[in-house]
């Protein structure tokens, strides 16, 4: 069963070929990654490309590995001490995991947001210069503007611009998960992942994300893992789907949804399992 | 149904009934401390209480001549009084008691003995009291005899019998005073076993003293050698004579001027100082005292006022000096000062009857009162100053011959205890300056105790800040590895390990410190100061060593283990800082450092000093904050450190903004319970500190504090006692500390909770 609204197959933009992406329009290159838990291999062989500002979803079922692939990708997985990667992910034709690369850099160019939104204990404004404070910026002008600009870029401005200096602690969830993308957008990344950033949230404030992700992608290369079929169908450019720490298909989000080529796709999408 | 009904039933009685449990659990733990409050406090109160004067007893006496002198005994059953015929009669103070045998003289009031102590043409003129119960009496004839009433206790039948009778200390004979055989006009008198001393004047104008040296034993034989001398003074008259009971000195007043005397010279009498105190015109002084142990002496004004005077070294040797000053009267001179015998307690008399009682060191004006309407004929302080006995003429009667003889009880049991004594500075006699001082108990008798809480809430400061400086950053530092960077399977072993040194006794640290780590580090001062800079520093080194290993040397050591490395290298880092303590100490500090300190340096060293309890302490301590501290940090949420690391921040600033962040109220909970454990902690600072009651921060010097002090001092403190309460006081203050400390803790930690708990 298809359960995808014709209009977000209406808007879904113009047909890529993603295995031939002209070099320019490559936000994230993969190639042959392998990621090994202890002696266990969570991710098999990935090689793909992400086009550039455009929303790219990663789905499957639990277990497939579709957030252990998205945090390769700012090498979040290099705080679990018995985790091992091979093969490359280049971002501008660098491997991130060549050994001369400043994982703290990297992080700033690849931002992300999780699942459960994860304020820090300090106020909004607080929240939403720490990532720039870290990088050195000290004028208290552009600090305000960044928190500004980035609160506006998150929808969330108009909700706390009179309570700047409160703790962030008091918002609500909804309200949180946005304060957390702004936080991630004060850095200015290049690339957003979001990992499942709805799934805490009621609906309304899930279509608040989800409408706001459509006007980050303006701006940012986003990739998105969501184990919500509409959520991805609705929102992405691009989607992935995973299986068993495999790259099943990947091709642009309408095809996927109405003619996917594998059969396991099809069986995913049509609720077999899952 | 019926099953589902009988179940939910039994659980609601479950539930009330584990509701009444907490309920009464948490009202009884309030009780219990409300319990110890009041305890503490029910005994501490007596020390602030004002003195008390009640009336005892009032008897009626007949007297034919005036009365000269009286006294009482130790339990205040028998009194006696000694008039100008010479006369000693003793009297009933209580009923109900197997006097004398006979029951007539079992009522109050009850003239139980008469004595004529003099010849039939004799007349008193004089009667000088001194040492315990001695009367020296002096006739208008010149002649000097010694008396002492004494009252003798014995059993017969169970019931206690006081027997009163009067002895000749030196002999019935008449003494021989001034070897001219010139009348005296005034005379001084003191008497201890081996010999007896006088200073008189003459009436013709001589101050003598004569010696009476015992052949043995006064206390069985009243053979004696005297030895008379003449001093050299001039005066037109005198009008006091006092002689300190070590016979050390002698007062002698004429007019506004006293001059000192010393007497432990055999063969010449020297002056030593002269007082002459500073009064306003018209003033003039109109008595002198003695205060107990025979230091201070007290001089009384026409303008009312007392002042203390003892001798104090300054540069030009010791002088007596002015040391502090009472108002005892406002309008009176004071006629007549009475000091108690074993306490620095004194009352003053004024020509209307207007009392007072003070006490010296405290300044404390105890009590104030007007015993009877004019100025009673004589006045004694019972021997344990519980009891004033005062006879007063009765003026209606004809020929003047009928007296009262009034008793009064004294409640006045800490004279010497009060807020500002205890808090402030206090001129004790023959210090040179006021002073904080903790010194409860002594050698000698005449000793005075000085409580002075300061240096010893001082000690309890200083040890838990030197233990607090050793403690917080190696525990701190040590939690925030352990919870932050170090791998799950070696904590798992670390955690509980520093956990179990909590359980160490702190009986055996306190010994090791005091008894092994103290003379290490005596002797090995340089290395301890060179461990402050060896340690962080191979610490580093090895780190940096370890980073720039290469893969496949690291590989091979399971990352688990590799903080052990770590072992050797300290090892290796104290042993080089002992073995380069000896070179540095003699290249740097001429051989010893101890010397070095003390000579060069001029601070004092302690072997028990503040450094060995600082480390034994802080060894104390750090299991408790490190296990808090460790659990806060440890218990920060993960995706706020992946929030962080994912905003592009490293591994140190996410710790610091935002893990130690959020972890604050659990660590400042932790270095506060470690503080409350160090102010508290008593084994290791009995132990290790040396106990000396000072006030200095010097890590190089011990101190006492309150804890300790309680612990050593409360064994040998005499049960009511005002030693004793201020102990209880001392437990109190510390109570208090802890309970301020652990409210003003929970009111910033609830505040730091508010701020920066996360989810």
């Amino acid at each position: 069963m298809i359960t995808v609204t014709p209009n977000a197959l209406s808007d879904s933009p113009n047909k890529m070929d993603l295995t031939n992406i002209p070099p320019e329009q490559i936000a994230l290159d993969i190639k042959g990654l392998n990621l090994y838990y202890a002696d266990k291999q969570a991710l098999h062989d990935i090689t793909m490309s992400i086009p550039k500002g455009q929303v790219t979803a990663f789905i499957g079922p639990s277990g497939c590995g579709k957030s252990t692939l998205l945090r390769c990708i700012n090498r979040m997985n290099d705080l679990v001490d018995i985790c091992k990667v091979t093969g490359e992910i280049n971002l501008h034709g660098e491997n991130i995991y060549g050994s001369q690369i400043d994982v703290a850099a990297l992080r700033r160019k690849v931002g992300m947001v999780f699942q459960r939104p994860n304020p820090f204990p300090k106020s909004i404004y607080e929240n939403v210069v720490y990532g720039v404070r870290i990088a050195g910026e000290k004028n208290r002008r552009n600090l305000d503007d960044i928190v500004e600009k980035s609160l506006r870029s998150a929808a969330l401005w108009n909700e706390v611009k009179d309570r700047l200096h409160e703790s962030a602690l008091g918002l609500s969830g909804g309200q949180q998960q946005r304060l957390v993308i702004a936080r991630a957008i004060a850095i200015e990344p290049e690339v957003l992942l979001l990992d499942e950033p709805t799934s805490a949230l009621d609906p309304i404030s899930t279509l608040t994300i989800e409408e706001l992700i459509n006007d980050l992608k303006k701006q940012f290369t986003v990739v998105i893992v969501t184990h919500n079929m509409q959520q991805a169908a609705r929102v992405s450019d691009q989607t992935a789907f995973m299986y068993m720490g495999e790259l099943i298909e990947y091709s642009d989000t309408n095809t996927l949804f109405t003619t996917p080529l594998k059969k396991k796709t099809e069986d995913y999408i049509t609720g077999r399992y899952g | 149904m019926a099953l589902a009904t009988k179940s939910a039933g039994i659980r609601q009685l479950k539930n009330s009934l584990a509701q009444w449990l907490i309920t009464l659990g948490g009202i009884g733990v309030l009780f219990t401390l409300i319990l110890i409050f009041m305890y503490l406090l029910y005994v501490i109160k007596p020390i602030f209480d004002s003195a008390t004067v009640e009336p005892l007893a009032n008897i009626s006496i007949e007297s034919s001549s005036p009365i000269l002198v009286t006294g009482v005994d130790e339990l205040k059953e028998l009194a006696y009084i000694i008039n100008e015929q010479g006369v000693i009669d003793f009297y009933q103070l209580k009923d109900n008691k197997a006097f004398i045998g006979s029951e007539e003289h079992q009522a109050v009031g009850n003239n139980l003995l008469s004595i004529e102590l003099l010849a039939a043409n004799e007349t008193l003129k004089q009667l000088i009291s001194s040492g315990v119960d001695h009367q020296l009496l002096l006739t208008e004839q010149g002649y000097v005899h010694l008396i002492r009433p004494t009252f003798t206790a014995s059993y017969q039948d169970d019931l206690r019998e006081i027997i009163p009778h009067v002895i000749y200390p030196l002999g019935e004979d008449v003494l021989v005073v001034d070897e001219q055989e010139q009348m005296i006009e005034k005379l001084a008198f003191m008497k201890n076993d081996e010999q007896a001393m006088f200073v008189g004047f003459t009436q013709d104008g001589r101050l003598i003293k004569t010696t009476l040296v015992a052949e043995d034993d006064f206390s069985y034989d009243a053979e004696y050698e005297a030895i008379y001398q003449e001093i050299n003074f001039s005066a037109a008259d005198v009008d006091d004579i006092l002689i300190t009971p070590d016979m050390d000195m002698a007062f002698v007043r004429s007019g506004n001027q006293v001059s000192v005397f010393s007497l432990d010279d055999e063969y010449s009498v020297d002056l030593k100082d002269k007082i002459i105190p500073n009064l306003a015109n018209d003033e003039i002084i109109t008595s002198m005292a003695l205060l107990s142990g025979g230091s201070s002496l007290l001089i009384g004004t026409s303008g009312g006022e007392v002042s203390q005077w003892f001798e104090i070294s300054t540069v030009n040797g010791r002088v007596f000096k002015q040391v502090r000053t009472f108002s005892a009267s406002s309008s009176e001179a004071i006629s007549q000062i009475y000091t108690e015998q074993f306490r620095k307690s004194f009352y003053t008399i004024t020509p209307s009857g207007e009392m007072g009682l003070f006490y010296t060191t405290s300044h404390a004006d105890l009590w104030r009162g007007q015993l009877i309407d004019s100025r009673p004929s004589t006045m004694a302080i019972a021997p344990r100053a519980d009891g004033l006995i005062l006879i007063s003429p009765v003026q209606s009667t004809v020929n003047n011959n009928t007296f009262n003889l009034l008793l009064f009880a004294v409640e006045n049991e800490h004279p010497e205890v009060t807020w500002q004594a205890l808090w402030q500075e206090v001129w004790y006699e023959g210090y040179p300056e006021p002073d904080y001082i903790w010194q409860s108990t002594s050698g000698t008798d005449d000793f005075e105790g000085k409580f002075s809480l300061v240096p010893i809430t001082f000690g309890t400061m200083k040890a838990a800040f030197y233990a607090m400086l050793f403690a917080v950053p190696i525990a701190l530092t040590a939690a925030i590895y352990t919870a932050y960077f170090m791998t799950p399977g070696l904590r798992k072993k670390v955690k509980p390990t520093i956990e179990m040194m909590e359980a160490l006794p702190t009986v055996i640290l306190g010994f090791l410190a005091g008894l092994w780590l103290a003379p290490i580090i005596e002797n090995y001062l340089p290395a301890i100061g060179l461990l402050l800079i060896f340690l962080p520093l191979s610490t580093l080194l090895t780190a940096l060593a370890w980073h720039n290993l290469p893969k496949e040397w690291k590989n091979k050591i399971p990352e688990t283990w590799a903080p052990i490395l770590l072992i050797p290298v300290m090892i290796l880092a104290a042993y080089s800082a002992f073995s380069l303590s000896p070179i540095l100490e003699s290249y740097f500090f001429g051989g010893d450092v101890r010397q070095f300190i003390t000579n060069d340096i001029g601070i004092s060293f302690d072997q028990r000093n503040a450094l060995v309890v600082g480390i034994a302490m802080g060894f104390a301590v750090i299991p408790t904050i490190f296990s808090m501290a460790e659990d806060a940090i440890f218990s920060v949420p993960g995706h706020l450190t992946s929030g962080s690391l994912a905003l592009g921040a490293t591994q140190w600033q996410t710790l610091v903004k935002v893990i130690l962040l959020t972890a604050s109220p659990g660590i400042f909970s932790a270095v506060m319970m470690g503080l409350g454990r160090a102010v508290g902690e008593t084994m290791i600072v009995l132990m290790a500190t040396g106990n000396t009651p000072i006030l200095d921060w010097s890590i190089f010097q011990g101190m006492r504090t309150l804890a300790a002090n309680i612990a050593v001092e409360m064994p040998e403190s005499e049960v009511g006692s005002s030693h004793y309460r201020i102990l209880f006081l001392a437990a109190f203050v510390l109570f208090v500390f802890t309970f301020i400390f652990n409210t003003v803790a929970e009111f910033i930690r609830q505040h730091l909770r508010a701020k920066y708990s996360s989810m």
